[in-house]
Parts: C-alpha cells; sequence; structure tokens
C-alpha cells in the first residue's frame, strides 16, 4: 500500500490510499489519519480511487478515523472510491457515514 | 471447455497474511480471463475475510497453519480452509452487520452476503471452512438458483483423512524393516509378486513399504488402494481384466489380482491400505482373506507405535516455556531440538521475584527414557522454586530425584540459575554441566566452570552457589553437549558460540544459526538457552 498526505488549508488534509487496505494494511491507515488530527488538520479527505482492494479491517481503519476526526471537530469523508471499495461500502451499509465525493473540494467546500 | 482452476496454499501465520492468500488469488485470476470481475471481486473479498477472520481470531499470538484451497470451475467458486486455531463459536446464524460505528465484526456479515453457502464445522479442535459462490452466468442475471449441494461432509471426511495422514508424519520418510519384514512375510505367505503399505495422500499413492516389484508412487487416479479405503471391508478383486469398473487399471506384468485391508489413523480415518497385488488373476480363500487381515493389523500395530512416538514428543515439546519471559532489558530465548522424536535435555524458564530463573539440563541417553527422566527433573525444580536459593532447589531436586535416577542407573547434568533483572546478577549452580559461557559486550568471554558432579551420582553433594554479572551486551550461552558437536566436538566450540554472539542481533539469530546447522544432521539432542541484557543507552 502507498499513502500520501497532502496539507491544504482550513485544516484539511488529504489522504490518497493506493494498492490494498487490508488487515496488513490498516493500521499504517489510522496512523496517517492521526497523524493529521496531530498536525492541526482534523478535516481528513481520504482518496480511494486507487485503492485495489478494501476489506473489513480497511473499513475498521476508516471508521476508527471517522471517530477520532470528530471528537477533534473535525470529519472524515472519502474521495472517488474505486469499484471494489464502493461494493464493500454498499454491502456494508455504510455509505451513509462514510459519504463520498467527487473531489477534496467537494467533500469540504470551505477549504 | 471447461475452466477449472484449482490452487493450495499452506500458511503459517505469523509470518503469512492475507496478503500472500491475495498473491495466490492474483494467479488465479490471471488464469480465468472469462470469470465475470463481480464474482472475482466477491471470491476475493470473500477468501480475504476469512482469511483474516481465521488470523485474528484463531491464533492468539501464536503461530498457527492454515491450508486453503480454492478451486474455480465452471459454475461456481469454492474455497475450503482449515485451521487449527481455537474458535469458541463463530456468529454464523447473525447475518446482520454491526452497528456502523463499530470498527469490527463485518468480516463473517460480508462472507454470508457474497456467497451462496459459508459452512463453518470444527472437529477434533480443527476448524473446516466451506464457502461456495454460484458463478453469474452471462445469459441470466445472478443465478441464484438452486445449488446443486456439494456434500460438504464428503469434503470433511477427505480433509480430516488428508490431515490425519499428515499429522503421522510417515509420509516420505525411509524404508523400516519394522515394515519391510511384513511386506516380505506376505509376499511368501501369499506366493504373490508384490506385497505393499500404501497411503493415500492427496492426489498421489506413496508406499512406505513395498517387497516385489511394484512401484513406490503412482497416482491416485490408477490406485486399487484409494478404493479399499472407502470401506472397512478386505477388498479382493480376483480377475481385474475381467471386471469392467477396474480393468482400466490393469498393468500388464504387474497388477491384475489385487487383495487389500484398509490402514486406520489413530482417529479412526482410513489413511491407506496394506495390499498384496499380482500380474496374474488368482483366487483368493476365505482363509488367505483372514490371513491378510492379521498382517494389515500388524502394520496397523507398527503404525500406533509410531504415532504414540510422535505424541509423546508432542507432549515433550509442549513441556518447553511456551511463553516468553517479558524482562525489561533482556531477551531470552532458547530452542531444543531432539535426535529422536523424544529427548533427554530440556531447557526452562519461569519469572522469579525481579528476576527469572533459567535452567537447562540433559539427561543420560537419548530417547523415551531419557525423556521421562528428563521431565521428572523439570517437574521437580520448578516446584522447588520456592526455595529462596538456587543451591537450595538443586539440593532438593536431588533428594527427591536420587532414588528415581539410581533405579534407572542414569543421571542427569544441570545449570539452574536465577538471574536479576535490574542488577545483572546471575547466582547458578552448574552439576556436571559446565557448558555454560558468557559472550562479554568488549568480545572477551567467560566460561562457568563446574567442578560439582552431575544429579544422580552422590546424594551427600553439596551443590556450590557461584555468582556472576552480566553486563550491558553481555550474552549467556548454555547448552547441550549436542551443539559441540555441530562444531569439532570439544570444548572449543563454545568460543565458537561466542563469536556467534556478537555477530547476532538478538537471540532469535544465534538460535536460528544453530537451528540451521542441526538440520539433519544432528545425533544428540541439541539444545540451548541463551540470556542477553541489552546494551546501554
Amino acid at each position: 500500500m502507498e499513502i500520501t498526505v497532502v496539507h491544504h488549508p482550513f485544516g484539511v488534509a488529504e489522504v490518497t490510499v493506493g494498492g490494498r487496505l487490508n488487515m496488513v494494511t490498516a493500521a499504517r491507515m489510522r496512523e496517517a489519519i492521526e497523524s493529521a488530527i496531530d498536525s492541526n488538520h482534523p478535516n481528513v479527505a481520504v482518496d480511494l480511487s486507487q485503492v485495489v482492494f478494501l476489506d473489513s479491517s480497511g473499513l475498521g481503519a476508516l471508521v476508527s478515523g471517522l471517530k477520532a476526526v470528530r471528537a477533534s471537530g473535525g470529519d472524515l469523508r472519502l474521495v472517488r472510491p474505486a469499484e471494489q471499495a464502493q461494493l464493500v461500502l454498499e454491502l456494508t451499509n455504510m455509505g451513509s457515514v462514510l459519504k463520498s465525493y467527487d473531489t477534496v473540494g467537494d467533500a469540504f467546500p470551505h477549504a | 471447455m471447461p475452466e477449472i482452476v484449482s490452487r493450495t496454499l499452506r500458511l503459517s501465520s505469523p509470518p503469512d497474511t492475507v496478503d500472500t492468500v491475495q498473491d495466490l488469488l492474483a494467479t488465479i485470476w490471471a488464469q480465468t480471463p472469462r470469470l465475470d470481475p463481480a464474482d472475482r471481486m466477491a471470491a476475493e473479498l470473500s477468501i480475504v475475510e476469512l482469511t483474516a477472520n481465521v488470523i485474528e481470531h484463531a491464533n492468539r499470538g501464536q503461530a498457527i497453519r492454515f491450508t486453503l484451497t480454492v478451486v474455480v470451475s465452471d459454475d461456481r467458486i469454492e474455497a475450503t480452509a482449515t485451521d487449527e486455531g481455537s474458535v469458541e463459536h463463530v456468529g454464523l446464524s447473525d447475518r446482520s452487520m454491526p452497528d456502523q460505528w463499530s470498527e469490527r465484526g463485518r468480516g463473517l456479515p460480508i462472507m454470508q452476503a457474497l456467497n451462496d453457502s459459508v459452512e463453518h464445522r470444527r472437529v477434533d479442535g480443527v476448524n473446516y471452512w466451506t464457502v461456495v459462490r454460484a458463478r453469474r452466468s452471462p445469459s441470466s442475471k445472478r443465478g441464484r438458483k438452486v445449488m446443486p449441494s456439494i456434500s460438504i461432509s464428503g469434503v470433511i471426511d477427505e480433509m480430516a483423512r488428508q490431515r490425519a495422514l499428515e499429522d503421522m508424519g510417515i509420509l516420505d520418510t525411509a524404508p523400516e524393516e519394522r515394515f519391510d519384514r511384513v511386506t516380505r512375510l506376505a509376499r511368501q505367505l501369499f506366493g504373490v509378486e508384490t506385497a505393499a503399505v500404501n497411503f493415500i495422500d492427496g492426489d498421489r499413492q506413496w508406499a512406505k513399504s513395498v517387497s516385489g516389484a511394484g512401484p513406490v508412487e503412482m497416482t491416485r487416479e490408477a490406485s486399487m488402494c484409494t478404493v479399499t479405503i472407502q470401506g472397512n471391508d478386505p477388498f479382493v478383486v480376483t480377475d481385474m481384466t475381467a471386471d469392467p469398473r477396474y480393468s482400466e487399471k490393469v498393468v500388464p506384468g504387474l497388477l491384475a489380482f489385487y487383495a487389500g485391508f484398509p490402514l486406520y489413523a489413530p482417529g479412526g480415518e482410513r489413511i491407506g491400505a496394506f495390499c498384496v497385488y499380482d500380474s496374474t488373476p488368482r483366487h483368493f480363500s476365505v482363509r488367505e482373506t483372514e490371513m491378510l487381515r492379521d498382517l494389515a493389523g500388524w502394520v496397523q500395530q507398527e503404525l500406533t507405535v509410531s504415532q504414540e512416538l510422535s505424541r509423546a514428543s508432542e507432549v515433550q515439546q509442549g513441556l518447553l516455556p511456551q511463553q516468553l519471559l517479558s524482562m525489561p532489558g533482556w531477551q531470552i530465548g532458547g530452542v531444543c531440538i531432539p535426535a529422536r522424536a523424544v529427548g533427554g535435555d530440556f531447557y526452562d524458564w519461569y519469572p522469579v521475584g525481579e528476576g527469572a530463573a533459567l535452567t537447562l539440563a540433559d539427561a543420560m541417553g537419548k530417547g523415551i527414557g531419557a525423556s521421562i527422566i528428563a521431565a521428572t527433573v523439570r517437574a521437580v525444580l520448578r516446584s522447588a522454586a520456592r526455595f529462596a536459593d538456587v543451591a537450595g532447589a538443586i539440593d532438593a531436586a536431588s533428594a527427591a530425584l536420587t532414588i528415581d535416577l539410581n533405579n534407572a542407573g542414569v543421571f542427569v547434568t544441570a545449570f539452574h540459575a536465577r538471574l536479576d533483572m535490574d542488577s545483572g546478577e546471575l547466582s547458578y549452580v552448574d552439576a556436571g554441566h559446565g557448558l555454560s559461557i558468557i559472550a562479554r559486550a568488549d568480545g572477551s568471554s567467560e566460561r562457568l566452570r563446574s567442578h560439582a558432579p552431575p544429579l544422580g551420582v552422590d546424594p551427600e553433594t553439596e551443590w556450590p552457589l557461584q555468582t556472576t554479572v552480566l553486563e550491558p551486551g553481555d550474552t549467556l550461552i548454555v547448552v547441550s553437549d549436542g551443539v559441540l558437536d555441530l562444531y569439532d566436538g570439544t570444548l572449543r566450540s563454545l568460543d565458537n558460540l561466542v563469536a556467534l554472539a556478537l555477530l547476532a542481533k538478538d537471540p532469535w539469530e544465534i538460535i536460528e544459526a544453530i537451528r540451521a546447522r542441526a538440520r539433519g544432521t544432528s545425533s544428540d539432542d541439541v539444545t540451548m538457552l541463551i540470556a542477553r541484557r541489552d546494551d546501554a543507552r
């Protein structure tokens, strides 16, 4: 899994993930979100367009991240989840909690 | 053209992970280009969830073995898996997704949502999983038509059978006289060209013993013994050429008559057959059938002896410390490789106060007798842990064991120590062992010499308590004499261990190096205990 973080104004962190987001890489996803919060970027946009595989462990990391950013007054939103990730979100009824947007700008319009 | 692709993967987790499984799946997908992407996605997700579930819930920090087979056929994708993890209950009846805020618990519901059948059985401490998804056909929408039921019991029986056979540890071992004499005798008694002890292993038949012309290995498809193991009765075909069911299995000049009797694993699984065969059809009398049964019983007894020995070996390995000692500032490791199934060496550790007790002992001899003595010494030293001083523990062990040791005519060398975590002080008693050395951080070394006799020689012995200190960066190495044999067999070998300790970054590197040296070559039990004090920062 490749993971890159870009900081935007207004506390927005754009986290782009590539490869597999599974049991092996879930911990690194959590860490990336934690460090965004630590650097005062609690509005996290997770770009899932490059994710080839997402499973329940990866999803668990996103839920855990969502709870952490909300506790810090921010939010976690998804950007363009790839087809397989979309399937997992639908299957688990998580689409309403982890909302998807087309761009980071759409996800956090005030940024 | 049917598109059937099957892969089996044996995993050990750790270090294997779901990534290993996904890499395997990638090779399957590469060979099934006509598989609908929705099916592929669903299957991959299900299999990864299954794997993750096994790894996460079953291993409790210990390594587990896990076998996964994926079959993609024309109408379905089937994944079967076995693991030895301890699962108390699997909530397969509860299909609902957990609360949206939950970080866990979605794996099984995902599997159930994506597949036509998800089954879990636990038999004899082994979990069997079967996940089946009907393939989406191009003509119809996702066909949730009734699946022809796959025989999960058949799958389980075969998997249990295979597992029982593997657990016996007999496959691909060298010929042994105790089996060969039975096949030789059978050949003479029945006047046949070949007698064999065959096992059915996956898609092949393998012979532990062949007397006569028959092959050691052949395909299961061509095997007659695979028919024998379908029942509990003698299976005799007097003329295979005349029987359309078996005429395809005739091998001119080798096999036209067959008589076999099933062989069993301890759990009752039919794992193979004792058989006689000949290139010429012949009669087989009732009396001969009874003789065949008797000889099969003999082979069965020999198999049971092997199995009990390997059980004994498991019990003994179980007596070694399973838990890592957690002592801040210290790394402690050990290894014990018996020369035979069981051995007379052991090492042990357990926490005591602000430190640990460390033991390595070597009962004279090898094999079962020595292992019983070793287990007794371990138990006595452990129960003597209540004695505040190390020498007291050895005295108590000596008092308790002398009669037993005298009766058995053996003695035991032992190194028993107590290590203080904070000061690094090592107080020890060496009862005739003398194979302990400290590799100092500066490259020098110090042998911990022994002037006292082993346990079981003289009950009046007073074992002196000695003391040294392990400074930061120092490594204590205690070995059995089997380790010396991995080098030149003399005490100079201890210098090799010191060099190894200086090069290795932790005790496990030293252990791996010894393990590698011992592979296949050790004629004596190889046992080692290592305590390294972390470098000062």
